[in-house]
């Protein structure tokens, strides 16, 4: 049986392991679009700030992958998928067949539509294609602007922060929650990001940006004007399912699965940030962001791969480390 | 990653632009100041879409040769370029084309056998050298300008490098090729921002590019070479192309003969008539030519022979490195026969030793047979050659007045080297012939003339030792492993050396251009302060070897190596470490 797994990260390799550990005999191709070796993206700000190397942030080590012979194909995407053949089309015309197919594509960040002309001036910061990029360039950064929404958000100017830059960080809320429902720190975390000398600019937005002598010239809703040597931002996360276009794959933001992870179209699974499930405590489908929630996606995708009937259940808590304090977050009530 | 030196396949088909790429790169690298070497392969069917490339290795240091695996893999052509994935070292590269036309399979995909072990870096390269040219003309060019991003290489030397080889088609094509160029580079930086140093040091001066056969031809040309005729054959042809439209400007003659039976008789006809003449060839080309070679010697007519050896036997392999001939060269004729065999290992020593063989085969009216090889004749590499032009030059023994006036062409002498004077000379009977004669010329089968005329002819290899250039010996001194090697597979023998040196074991090598005859003084000196000796060559039987063993009574470690490519340093390496390991033992 050849299982393809589309997605180089940890709900794809985790399906790609469970697989391979199960059933020493399949054959697993994994298709990643990045040029690495499967990594903790969680780890890429440790790398940033020079805590870790990039081996420690690797997930599964080529050892490993020839251990369990997992064939890993990275730097390619996957251009259509056509259920009905069971076959994927990858960006430069080679196709592959698959008896069972799994999508774990993740999310990617995005813009809206006031910065999206504006993005060859934000720096994206979510890949460790990104995160080599900019240390080559932090020697030159002094003043950094930061906007968007999420742990990620606050983990980047915790980074930052680390780094000792001078951060500026704008949002549209009139505190800075970063989207965390978790009472026992939320109402303190703007006055604490304060204290450590980060300048919160609320109720507000980035409108326009222009290059400068000196780096960027900001301007804000509020007729703010601001400098920074380099912005950082996105608007939200989208899940990264271009490869389902043109196919009947059932989808809403992200493609929709049942408990057992299958999509709408036979022998097809989905798992990890691309993926909406529904959640019974809210009563509607929602994507269930995370690294634990991933793993576990992947194994229970893995399984059921296999023919297993395994079930999904919902993980709702991370644990997020900021400037020494240990913070729980979630995204809901 | 920050790089020094930089090793770069191009792998296509006919008509991907491989060769020019290997050219527009080297140009480029030339002009920064860069040690640069290339080799190209391609197969030797005239017609059809054989598989081509063109491997191109860069450096901030100077080169002895190809070196072992690539950097960065350029697949023009998927399928073909499969194969090629193997040579690519540990965390190298690979770019291949993303704008396929029409579905591919996994088995002839070259991205589907790609390892994680190395990188892959799809650019749509068809869809780019369409949007610059309007066809797939410049695809070369696309992969190039993402090159140039990927190692930080300065693009104007590129562009001027573009408009140094596309100026003579016109500024249409040299706008076109620089927009392709250009879109490669963008694209590049585009999608992969993330890119390696190339550590270039300030003060580099722009260097030449020559190859082995344009070192022959210009060495030849700078001392004399009035005559060329020779009959076209791969890998020698080039060396024709170069004295068919240098020598008329210079007065002399190139003639494309019906073979290379009429090839050398010509050559010998100019010799005769005093003029310096060459003919160059491959190894079926020799094997015609021995009858020709044989009336060489027999008659004391001096006569230059290029050889650029390919593999063989037969037709063989005629787009492959082999140093297969060199038996050929030094025994391939009948009777006693013998005859000045030389192999430069390097375009400087293509050029200066040509105008030593040249010297060497008027002064002793003898043949001198040149072994070049397939990969030192081709490829391509910066030197630094000091011209050396003096096409009056002459070193033939002229008669006195005296003998004259009674003139013996083939006076018995010290140094077995009789007075040469030009048919025609008034008062002088210059006679010839390939029978064995007497000291006038004239055919005589006694015992006694055989025997004297038999030693003359090789006491003048005996009076020629003196002239021959020293032995090189190069490593350490005091090293207890020797190596002795010949012709190209000199600079792995060099790289490998290297390797072993910086792996704790150091070992000497001892090389002349002169396979026969030798200082062998110099040679015994040699191998008497040597516990083991490594002879490594690209033949299957040790040719080189043999020659050795028989001469200095040695017994070597032989490496034979009958192998389609340049010798991998590595191997040699890893021998000189074996070596060193049996004598720890």
């Amino acid at each position: 049986m050849k299982s393809v797994i589309i997605g180089a990260g940890v709900a794809g390799i985790t399906a790609a392991k469970t697989i391979k550990e199960i059933d020493r005999d399949a054959e697993v191709v994994v298709i990643g679009d990045e040029m690495f070796l499967p990594y903790k993206r969680y780890l890429l700000t440790e790398l940033l700030c020079g805590l870790l190397t990039q081996d420690d942030l690797i997930f599964l080590s080529l050892e490993l992958l020839h251990k369990l012979d997992i064939k890993l194909r990275m730097g390619e995407s996957v251009k259509s998928i056509e259920p009905s053949k069971k076959l994927i089309t990858l960006h430069h015309n080679e196709i592959i067949p698959y008896d069972k197919l799994l999508i774990a594509t993740g999310c990617i960040p995005s813009l809206g539509l006031i910065l999206r002309p504006y993005k060859s001036y934000i720096q994206h910061y979510y890949s460790l294609n990104d995160i080599l990029v900019l240390k080559n360039r932090l020697p030159e950064i002094k003043k950094c602007i930061v906007f968007g929404k999420g742990v990620s958000c606050l983990d980047l100017i915790s980074g930052l922060y680390n780094l000792e830059k001078q951060i500026t960080y704008i949002t549209k809320g009139k505190r800075a929650h970063f989207g965390l429902k978790e009472s026992e720190f939320k109402d303190k975390l703007h006055d604490f990001l304060e204290e450590k000398g980060i300048d919160i600019v609320t109720e507000d937005r980035i409108v326009s940006i222009d290059t400068s002598k000196h780096g960027y010239r900001v301007d804000t809703l509020r007729q703010k004007k601001l400098t920074a040597d380099i912005i950082f931002g996105w608007d939200h996360y989208t899940p990264n399912i271009s490869c389902i276009e043109n196919t009947s794959i059932k989808k809403r933001l992200g493609i929709l699965v049942n408990a057992r992870l299958e999509t709408s179209e036979k022998d097809i699974y989905a798992a990890g940030d691309c993926m909406e499930i529904y959640n019974p405590c809210l009563k509607k489908y929602w994507i269930n962001f995370g690294f634990p929630n991933a793993l576990e996606q992947g194994r229970v995708a893995g399984e059921n791969m296999l023919g297993r009937e395994e079930e999904y259940k919902i993980y709702e808590t991370i644990t997020f480390n900021l400037m020494g304090k240990s913070l729980k977050a979630r995204w809901w009530k | 990653m920050r790089y020094s030196e930089i090793t770069i396949r191009f792998c296509g088909i006919a008509g991907d632009g491989v060769v020019s790429s290997g050219k527009i790169f080297a140009g480029a690298c030339a002009k920064i100041g860069l040690h640069v070497m290339v080799n190209d392969i391609y197969s030797a069917e005239i017609r059809g879409l054989g598989k081509s490339s063109s491997t191109i290795r860069f450096s901030t240091s100077k080169l002895n040769s190809m070196g072992d695996g690539i950097d960065l893999l350029v697949g023009m052509a998927a399928k073909e370029s499969i194969v090629d994935l193997h040579d690519i070292k540990q965390e190298g590269s690979v770019m291949y084309d993303t704008s396929t036309p029409g579905s591919v399979v996994e088995e002839d995909s070259l991205v589907a056998h790609i390892t994680p072990e190395i990188h892959g870096y799809g650019i749509p390269i068809k869809q780019l050298a369409n949007e610059a040219s309007g066809t797939n003309q410049g695809k070369n060019l696309v992969a190039i300008g993402a090159i140039c991003y990927f190692y930080s290489l300065p693009p104007d030397m590129f562009i001027e490098q573009i408009k140094a080889i596309f100026a003579r088609k016109g500024e249409r094509i040299v706008e076109t090729n620089i927009t392709a160029f250009r879109l490669g580079y963008d694209y590049f930086k585009e999608h992969y921002p993330l890119n390696n140093q190339f550590e270039i040091s300030k003060g580099l001066k722009p260097k030449t590019l020559i190859s082995g056969n344009e070192a022959i031809a210009q060495g030849a040309i700078d001392c004399g070479l009035k005559f060329f005729a020779g009959y076209p054959i791969t890998p020698a042809t080039k060396i024709m192309e170069i004295a068919a439209k240098e020598l008329p400007k210079l007065e002399g003659w190139t003639l494309q003969m019906e073979d290379e039976i009429a090839a050398i008789s010509a050559v010998l006809g100019a010799w005769f008539a005093g003029k310096r003449a060459m003919t160059a060839t491959a190894g079926p080309g020799l094997s015609l030519m021995s009858e020709m070679i044989n009336m060489s010697v027999m008659a004391e007519i001096p006569a230059i022979i290029v050889n650029v050896q390919r593999g063989g036997p037969s037709t063989g392999l005629p787009t492959k490195v082999e140093q297969g001939d060199l038996n050929i060269a030094l025994y391939g004729g009948s009777g006693d026969s013998p005859r000045v065999v030389m192999a430069p290992c390097d375009s400087e020593e293509c050029y200066n030793g040509i105008q030593l063989a040249f010297d060497i085969a008027e002064k002793y009216q003898t043949p001198v047979i040149f072994l070049s090889d397939l990969f030192l004749g081709q490829r391509i590499e910066t030197v630094a050659i000091e011209p050396n032009i003096d096409r009056e030059r002459c070193t033939r023994k002229r008669p006195t007045p005296e003998q004259l006036k009674n003139y013996l062409r083939y006076q018995i002498t010290d140094d077995g080297v009789s007075p040469l004077i030009v048919p025609g000379e008034s008062g002088a009977i210059y006679s010839i012939t390939g029978l064995e004669h007497s000291v006038t010329g004239n055919p005589n089968y006694e015992s006694d003339v055989h025997s004297m005329m038999t030693a003359k002819r090789f006491r003048k290899f005996e009076s020629m030792v003196a002239d021959l250039p020293q032995a090189d010996i190069i490593g350490d001194e005091k090293a207890v492993i020797g190596l002795a090697g010949w012709g190209s597979t000199i600079g792995s023998i060099l790289e490998g050396m290297e390797i072993a040196r910086k792996r704790g074991v150091t070992s000497k090598l001892i090389k002349s251009i002169m396979i026969h005859p030798q200082r062998e003084d110099l040679f015994q000196e040699f191998f008497a302060s040597c516990k083991k000796i490594i002879v490594p060559e690209m033949n299957y039987q040790g040719q080189y070897a043999d020659l050795l063993k028989s001469r200095y009574g040695i017994r070597p470690i032989e490496v034979h190596i009958p192998s389609v490519n340049p010798v991998s340093p590595l191997k040699i390496a890893q021998k000189i470490m074996e070596a060193n390991d049996e004598l720890s033992q």
